[in-house]
This record gives C-alpha cells, structure tokens and sequence, in this order.
C-alpha cells in the first residue's frame, strides 16, 4: 500500500510539467514571439489572416529575446517552434549556432517588394522596423531638443534615462558624433563618460522605459519609437525628436524559419503574407512601427515621423542601421565598458 | 522508509544535475557574437574577478548585512507586541497588517516603492529612488513579514513570569529587556536574521526596479551577463562563485550564531 502512494506520488510529480503545458495541436504553425502588444498584434494581424488563408491554425510560444533563445538552443535539431520573431542583431546568434533554415525566396513572392535594408541574410528577413532615438516630456523638460547632442546639455543634467541591456545605441551615436561607427567605437568613449553626470537611471526593460517616463523619474530618454508612440496612446504627452544632426538607430525585427521544422512550407507563407502589403498596412497602424513593404499604406499622422521609412532614401537619410554581425560581437565588450565607465557611480 | 525518501532523491539528483551543468558551462571558453563555446579555460573566473563585479559582491554583502540588522531593529517592536498584547483585537489587526504584504507579491510591492521613493509623492532631502538607499529601504520592507514571524513565535515561547519576576526585582524596563527578553529571544533572532541574510544576498526585483540600474546585486549581475550580454559561460562563472561566496558567509554567520546562542 505505501509504495503505491510513494509510486502513484512520483508518476505525479514526473507528469505534472507535462499536465502544466499544453501540448500544440498537431498541424498548428507555432511561431515564436515577444509577449504582450508583440503577441496580440502578430496573432491577430497576422495570424487570424494566415489561417483564414490556409486553413492552418496558428499557436505561440510567447516570451523575452534570451529566453526563446535559450530554449532553441536546447531544442537544437528538434525545434519546438517553426517560425521564430526576434531582432536582428540576436538573429546572428540563431544563425551562428545553425539554429535558422536557409529562406526559400522561391516562396517568398512578397519579397520583391520589400526594401532592400529588410534582407538582414540568407536566413533571416526583416517584418517592420523602428528607431531608437531621443524621447521626452515637454511639461518637464522646458526646452526643445532636437538633436542628439542636446542630450550633452549641462540643463538635462539627471533627466537621462539609458537602456543599459544594450547600449549599442547611444555608444554609435557617440562614435558618429567623433567621427568613428559601430565598428570603431571607442572614438567617442571620451564624449560618453561626459554624459555619465547626466543620467539619472538606466533600465532593463521596456517596461521600465516606459514606468520611468510616465513616473518622469526619467523625462528624457533614448528610447525605442514604438514604445513612444504606445505611451502617447495611453495620453501621456512625449514628444519624438527626429535628430537633426544625426539619424536614429534603427533597429529591425526580423522573421525566420527554424532549422528542422516539418513545417517549412506553412513558415514561409506565413512570412510571405506577414511581408505582404495589405498585412502590413494593418501591421503599422496596430504597431505604430515602420513597414518594409514599400507599397504599404501609411496613415497620414505617421508618414514622415521616426521610425517610419516609406522609401529608399528616408530609410538611407533617417536611420543609421548598425552591422548586425559587428553589433552581435561588439555587444558583450560595450555592456562591460558601459558598466564599467558610465553605469558605475 | 527509504521508498519514502525517493521523492527527495530525485529532487536532489535533478539539482545536482543542474549544477554540474553550470559548472560545466562556466569553464568554457565565451566567443562574442556566437553561441558556440570554445574549449576549457578558466578565462571566465578572471573574467569575473574584474572591478565591477567584485564591486557588486560587496555591494551585495553589505547590504544584505545592513538589510538584516535594520530589518531585526524595525520588526522586533511589532513582534513583540504581537506575542506580548492582551487584546485580541489588536493581535489580529497587527496579524493581518503584517501577512497583507505577502498577498501583493514582490513586484507589486516594489513597483510601489518606485512611487514613494521617486519625488512624485514625497520629496526627499536626498535622493531616495535609483540609490543604495532606496534599494536598502525596499529590501528592508520586503523582509518585514517574515522576521516578525520569526520574531513573534520566539517571542511567545519566553515565559512573560521570567520579565515580571526580574521587574519585581527591582529590574527597570530597559533592564528586564536587555537582560531577560533578549537574550531569551535569541534563537528566533538568529533563525530570522539567517533567513533575511540569505535570501537578501539572492534578492533580484528589488535592486532591479529600485536601483535604477546603477545598484547592481550578485543575481542582476548574473542575468546582465546571461541574458543582455549572452556571456553563458561568464554568467555561470558568477554564479559559481556566488554560490561558493553565499555558503561560506552563511557558514561563518551561521558558526557565530550558533555560538551566541549557546
């Protein structure tokens, strides 16, 4: 009897993940994405039309960047998703360890019209686009700023708010400001530890971007355009500054098909139609993020704000896209100098 | 017998487990841009030795510290009048003014912080949000609960006959705490502060939201290195070595203390 109840105990105890997660129904497509507004807006964007399409019901496995990274890479070979959404500088760290299969542009059609800076690689394409670039609150800032070197002004002294997960953005805009880039960076790490006094927090996440300028613990920040324009939706009054001595930082999210999928046909309509015009048309108006479909409508209050590239020569004028591979490399070695120079007290 | 203890064999294989295989991690060798490892090194040990990092074992130290004799000193009023008072009433509003916190979880509670200790409510004479401070404060608060607890339970298995026969000695009312109550509690100190020293030097969303980013403990670091610098191997190297770091304070703390209480 009392090994029964020990037995019957651990069957229950090795069963119980498997009870806790359900498992995908059996021809579903499961896509890979960030949580929340990310989740809603690919699911019933894109999502809801693909079924519709081809009949083929659409499951998520929803969660941050390094997470899905993570749990790809113990899938290795045996994928637990088939089509992944992440940006496009961890892209390379998918690609790196064999985790993406080669796209198939034989059955991307909606690729020709795509801009030429959404082809990140072979496996990897770019689905809508955004800048990182200076945000603030005009009731608690009481001048303009209009260029990225006003972030150096002695009257912001402990408004700057900084994303230190990755401060790919701001070390760029230093090195361009002195002449260097991405790849040669430390010309402007003297001008960066003079913005040090000048910062007031550093955040890890979105959410804390956006807590620190609703709160106005951070008024002025380099911040992601999406999350601006998802914060003027809520009525919290921030202004976009459309850098007038340096372009933004564009950063890409990027669409590609997991290496080993039995569902590599269904993943490249899926990201066919993601590329399509009509889908993202409705992808920029749920988003407020840059389509890279050149033909997509963009409604008049967007066209010409930050983040939002209608042709080839606003995507060259107004953003400045890093090396993918360079960044993915670089970004180690710039987090422990930023701790190291600026972060730290 | 042993059958029964299967459960906890197989609970400490899988951690075993997992430990062996962060080990194995942090002794290979990190390729930026890359998630493949290279071979064996002990790079990563070095790596981690650097200023910033050792600075936040201390930070964490001292903190943790501070956080458990500020936390006994605030929580040991209340916990003696939770044991000691004769009104129900009073014992039950204490009781549930003091488990309410755990029924609002961690971030809720220092989300709240963020608010009170930013210059949105009260306006601080020093800076308060995004400092040592104000991480100290939020920990402090987090801790509260569960010393009280502690605290209460010691509290109420010393004989209340003990302090009045000292008072009828003539013992002022400091006299009786010092002498009797204190050293009587002792036990329950020790178990509490323990508890609150050890899961302070795990603590993460506290230093995360209230620092600002520029407070760094042992577990932000680890998640910096992991999961913004996708440094595996240097993140499992830290870990390492704070696990090694937090069982030898624990080790010490807990040899002293079973020192003063004996």
């Amino acid at each position: 009897m009392r090994s029964r109840i020990v037995g019957t105990l651990l069957v229950a105890l090795v069963a119980l993940p498997l009870l806790v997660q359900p498992a995908p129904a059996q021809n579903a497509l499961v896509v890979s994405v960030w949580g929340g507004n990310w989740k809603n807006t690919v699911e019933s964007v894109i999502g809801k039309a693909f079924t519709a399409k081809t009949g083929i019901p659409v499951e998520y496995e929803v969660g941050g960047t390094i997470d899905r990274l993570a749990k790809a890479r113990v899938a290795k070979g045996n994928p637990l998703v088939d089509l992944n959404f992440t940006t496009t500088h961890v892209a390379r760290l998918y690609i790196s360890d064999g985790l993406y299969a080669k796209l198939d542009m034989a059955k991307l059609p909606s690729t020709r019209e795509i801009a030429k800076e959404a082809f990140r690689s072979d496996f990897h394409v770019g689905s809508w686009a955004y800048v990182y670039t200076v945000v603030y609150r005009p009731d608690l800032v009481k001048e303009d700023i209009t260029k990225w070197s006003d972030l150096w002004k002695p009257s912001l002294k402990g408004k700057i708010a900084l994303p230190d997960f990755d401060p790919s953005h701001i070390i760029t805009i230093a090195a361009l400001m002195e002449g260097g880039n991405e790849i040669n960076w430390q010309k402007g790490e003297a001008r960066l530890k003079q913005l040090k006094d000048s910062v007031a927090a550093f955040y890890s996440t979105d959410a804390q971007s956006q807590d620190l300028m609703k709160t106005g613990q951070g008024p002025v920040q380099v911040m992601l355009s999406v999350n601006a324009y998802h914060l003027q939706e809520q009525g919290i009054a921030v202004k976009l500054v459309q850098p007038s001595d340096y372009p933004g930082v564009v950063g890409i999210d990027t669409m590609a098909v997991m290496a080993g999928t039995q569902k590599a046909d269904a993943a490249h309509q899926f990201i066919n139609l993601a590329l399509s015009r009509e889908i993202q048309t409705e992808l920029v108006k749920a988003l407020r993020a840059g389509p890279v479909n050149t033909g997509a409508t963009v409604p008049a209050s967007l066209k010409g704000q930050p983040g939002i590239f209608l042709s080839a020569a606003e995507w060259k004028e107004r953003g400045y896209i890093m090396n993918d591979e360079a960044r993915a490399k670089n970004l180690p070695g710039w987090r422990e100098w930023f701790t190291a120079n600026i972060v730290k007290k | 017998m042993k059958l029964l203890l299967a459960p906890a064999v197989v609970v400490l294989a899988i951690f075993g487990l997992a430990l062996a295989a962060l080990f194995q991690w942090s002794l290979r060798e990190f390729i930026p841009g890359s998630l493949q490892t290279g071979g064996l090194t002990l790079a990563n040990f070095r790596g981690v030795l650097a200023p910033q990092y050792l600075g936040a074992i201390r930070d964490t130290v001292v903190l943790s510290a501070l956080t458990t004799v500020l936390t006994l000193v605030c929580a040991y009023p209340v916990a003696y009048a939770l044991a000691r008072t004769p009104s129900r009433r009073v014992r039950s509003t204490l009781l549930v003014l003091t488990i309410a916190p755990f029924f609002t979880g961690a971030i809720v509670r220092t989300y709240a912080w963020v608010l009170v200790l930013g210059n949105t409510v009260v306006t601080w004479p020093v800076p308060m949000l995004f400092t040592e401070r104000g991480v100290l404060v939020g920990l402090v608060h987090f801790s509260m609960p569960t010393m009280i607890l502690i605290l209460a339970a010691a509290l109420s298995h010393v004989d209340p006959a003990y302090e009045r026969a000292a008072a009828s000695l003539g013992a002022s009312p400091a006299r009786v705490f010092r002498r009797v109550t204190l050293p009587l509690s002792m036990p329950g100190i020790v178990s509490g502060g323990l508890i609150v020293f050890a899961w302070t030097l795990s603590a993460f969303p506290t230093p995360e939201l209230l620092g600002g980013g520029r407070v760094k403990m042992i577990a932000n670091v680890v998640r910096d290195l992991g999961l913004d610098s996708f440094n595996w191997p240097g993140a499992a190297a830290f870990a390492m070595l704070a696990l090694v770091l937090t069982l030898a304070l624990l080790t010490v703390v807990g040899r002293l203390s079973a020192g003063r209480t004996s």
